[in-house]
């Protein structure tokens, strides 16, 4: 198996696992109302963000070579 | 500061603490400005020039700049969890969620140093090495301060600095950690996806 | 009513007395008392306007004759370039922000101290070694593209390295400081001032700490970006490499231009309480000051271009710069019209800080109505550079901010002290600054628009024309000689200064009769600054009702009408 593609299944199977605890903790976090849980509301929206990115280069949909 | 914290009174407590966070936050917009003048930087340079990267330079590779973005996006989920069982009063997973976070970070800034050094251009070579460089350094930076904020926090915790109810010193670990996080986002979908 | 002040009672009981320091050290060089960092500021920040100030008579002596050998062009380039570093980051910016700042508004709050000492602490003790950093560069040859240090001019002296440093250094003092207030403001005021019971000094020093914590980072980019381009090499703002000198402009400005508010806010904050306390009379339109304050600070982030009207920006992004900074005159229109509403009808009290503060009014005014002109782009290209620009910029720096610190020191000298400032002196002082300073910058209005170039030692190349050189080079003199009797001006106040810790009255906590709450408690405070924490009923400028506090002493809590 060449390193490319070995590199592109661990980048997508950890974007969806670290994406679904990602949105669970925003799941979790979202009836808390102190101002730290607003602000780890922001981070953890981002951070699914984020997963969503990779997975897209993952699947070979975004990203420049 | 933190082991005079548990010899002042409740409500005094909550006031110092509400100070700091708000200081803390204030910190984190000001230091996230800092990084929105090197992208706006970046961004201006990128449109002034006729191609991107310029003439002779390599993109760095994609796919391991993904997999270490996992590596880090995934630190910020078991700091999130390290917090979460802090609250729920479960020290052994607090302190192995909060080595996981820090191995992670080692972990991430070990795919950096290897990524730097197969990178054929250099930061005074062209304007995109030296966006690249300083702003990659730059965040690389505020992770190494991050682990050791996290190992600090560590080894506070396993001394009794903090207790169930007066812990800012892990709140403000765990905000600096989801915003060194955050700020990579930025910078991995502007050097390797646009 | 006695319910809602026993509710305000309880949340006031928690706040400790801590001890006051021991020994020297601990009690004025590495203190954490606001008050006392803040008469630090205030003499660190006046050696370097000494300093400053003699490299601008430096200048002016050069400027007395069209072909002058008393410095050459390029000592004439280092000594403009460092007398505006030094006037704008280690005078106004220190002065207003961590001298005004830390002295009155914990104390108009009802504050013991701000919330974070040690970093106020700290923050003050970045400031002297910046200051002397910037200085220091002229050892290894100052840079000598002005304050504004455009590359690539700034790339070709050694000392900008320094000065990047040194200016970093004071970015990050003024970041801290920045945070520190937004904080003690947002969190520690006294139980029962709400937004609009805050003093209005209290809402320019918000305002400004919000612009220092979130622009200044921006300069701290920029700087680090301009210092690695000099020392590394890192090609940001070079062309050859794909970089872009116009760029260090944008970055530049965009700090740059709230700067430029960082140094005027605080100032207006200064005004607005001098003002009703001389003139006897609740302040006109106190939301509408406080919300301008606001407004200004918001568009201040969106008018940065209009330093870089001939950088060759393109049209269609130069009209809306234009039209934005025309519509600063808005926010501040509306503050020049509540104060000069204020005076109308209102007893006045000719004392040296009103007069100041007049002072003020008509100098600000006159640069504001030049900043509009300034703002159009036609006559922008025309005159930008120009000796209007430099008379612009001195009406509202000199005759804003420096006419706002002096009514501000007039006024609070006896809280910080303790004893007053001689007023024929300062009566001395004023007519002698005033007029010194109208008959320095009014002048360069006309060179600027006969055409005599800025930041340039010698003018007999620039005018053909015989008698025009002739009329330039006597308005020139003319200048000069004013410009050092401006300077003389100075050692009345410093010789008034000095004499007032031996002869000045002792003031009493409230030797103006005002309302607010700083004097509310003795001259100088106590290292606690209340005994009790006050209580505050309502607003602070109702003159003729009873004082609005609860919870002050009462031999202190007198409204003396001198």
């Amino acid at each position: 198996m060449d390193a490319t593609l070995l590199l592109k299944i661990i980048a997508g199977a950890g974007a969806l696992v670290v994406g679904y605890f990602a949105v669970k903790a925003l799941y979790e976090e979202w009836p808390k109302t102190a101002l730290e849980d607003q602000v780890t509301k922001i981070m953890m929206a981002l951070l699914t963000l984020g997963c969503v990115i990779v997975l897209t280069v993952a699947f070979g949909i975004a990203g420049k070579v | 500061m933190a082991t005079h914290a548990l010899q002042v009174s409740d409500a005094e407590y909550q006031e110092v603490r509400s100070h700091r966070l708000l200081g803390f936050l204030f910190f984190l917009i000001s230091d996230s400005i800092l990084f929105c003048s090197f992208i706006f930087s970046y961004l201006y340079d990128r449109s002034a020039s006729p191609m991107w990267p310029p003439a002779g330079v390599e993109r760095p590779g994609l796919y391991l700049a993904a997999v270490n973005s996992i590596v880090l996006f995934g630190s910020g989920v078991t700091m999130h969890l390290a917090m979460e069982a802090w609250r729920h009063a479960n020290r052994t997973r607090f302190t192995q969620y909060i080595i996981a976070t820090i191995v992670l970070g080692i972990g991430f800034l070990s795919g950096q140093a290897y990524e730097y050094t197969h990178l054929h251009d250099t930061w005074w070579g062209s304007v995109f090495g030296a966006s690249f460089f300083t702003l990659t350094g730059m965040h690389g930076f505020h992770v190494f301060i991050g682990v050791c904020f996290l190992i600090t926090v560590l080894l506070q915790a396993r001394n009794g600095v903090y207790d169930q109810n007066r812990y800012f010193g892990l709140t403000a670990a765990t905000l600096y950690w989801h915003f060194v996080d955050v700020i990579w986002v930025a910078l991995f979908f502007l050097f390797y996806v646009y | 009513m006695s319910s809602a002040i026993s509710e305000l009672q309880q949340e006031a009981s928690h706040a400790h007395i801590h001890p006051p320091p021991q020994g020297f050290i601990a009690k004025y060089v590495i203190s954490f008392d606001h008050k006392v960092i803040a008469v630090q500021y205030f003499i660190t920040a006046g050696l370097f306007f000494v300093l400053a100030g003699l490299l601008a008579e430096l200048l002016r002596a050069q400027l007395t004759q069209p072909h002058n050998t008393l410095l050459s062009a390029q000592t004439f380039d280092e000594a403009y370039s460092i007398h505006g570093t030094a006037m704008v980051w280690l005078v106004i910016i220190p002065v207003l922000t961590g001298g005004f700042g830390n002295l009155a508004m914990p104390l108009m709050i009802g504050a013991r101290d701000v919330a974070f000492p040690w970093l106020n602490m700290f923050s003050f003790w970045l400031f002297p070694p910046a200051g002397i950093l910037v200085f220091l560069s002229f050892l290894y040859g100052a840079p000598r593209a002005g304050w504004t240090e455009y590359p690539p001019v700034s790339m070709e002296t050694t000392g900008t390295a320094l000065w990047c440093a040194g200016v970093f250094l004071i970015g990050v003092s003024s970041t801290i400081t920045g945070i520190n207030f937004m904080v003690t403001i947002i969190k520690m005021r006294a139980p029962g001032m709400t937004w609009t019971r805050m003093p209005l000094f209290v809402w320019a020093t918000l305002v400004t700490a919000f612009l220092s914590a979130i622009a200044t980072a921006n300069l701290s980019a920029a700087l680090a970006g301009l210092f690695n381009q000099k020392v590394f090499g890192v090609p940001f703002y070079d062309p050859a490499h794909g970089g872009s000198a116009v760029l260090w402009q944008h970055v530049f400005w965009f700090y740059s231009h709230p700067a430029v508010y960082i140094m005027i806010l605080p100032a207006f904050g200064i005004i607005s309480e001098i003002l009703p306390t001389f003139v006897r009379r609740p302040i006109f339109g106190y939301k509408a000051i406080a919300y301008s304050s606001v407004a200004i600070g918001l568009v201040s982030f969106m008018v940065w271009a209009h330093h870089m009207f001939t950088s060759g920006l393109a049209q269609w992004v130069q009209l809306p710069f234009m039209i934005l900074t025309m519509a600063v005159a808005i926010p501040t229109g509306i503050k020049i019209f509540s104060w000069v509403a204020t005076l109308w009808r209102g007893k006045i009290r000719l004392s040296t800080p009103l007069l100041f503060t007049l002072g003020f009014l008509a100098c600000f005014t006159f640069g504001g109505v030049t900043g509009v002109m300034l703002a159009s782009v036609p006559a922008d290209i025309h005159e930008h550079a120009t000796y209007f620009v430099v008379a612009h910029l001195h009406y509202v720096l000199f005759g804003g901010s420096v006419f706002g610190i002096f009514a501000g020191l007039y006024y609070w000298w006896p809280k910080m002290t303790g004893r007053l400032l001689d007023e024929r002196l300062g009566k001395w002082h004023f007519w002698t600054m005033f007029l010194a300073f109208n008959a320095t910058f009014l002048p360069m209005h006309w060179l600027g628009l006969l055409g005599m170039q800025r930041r340039v030692s010698y003018y007999d190349s620039q005018f053909h024309s015989s008698d025009l050189l002739s009329f330039v080079a006597g308005t020139n003199l003319f200048v000069s000689i004013s410009a050092f009797v401006l300077g003389a001006s100075m050692l009345i106040f410093a010789y008034n200064a000095l004499r007032s810790a031996k002869a000045g009255k002792v003031a009493g906590p409230n030797p103006w009769g005002a309302r607010t709450l700083e004097w509310m408690t003795s001259s100088p405070p106590p290292y606690y600054n209340f005994a009790e924490i006050p209580i505050v009923l309502s607003g602070p400028y109702d003159y003729g009702k009873p004082l609005p506090y609860a919870n002050i002493s009462q031999d202190l809590a007198t409204e003396p009408v001198a």
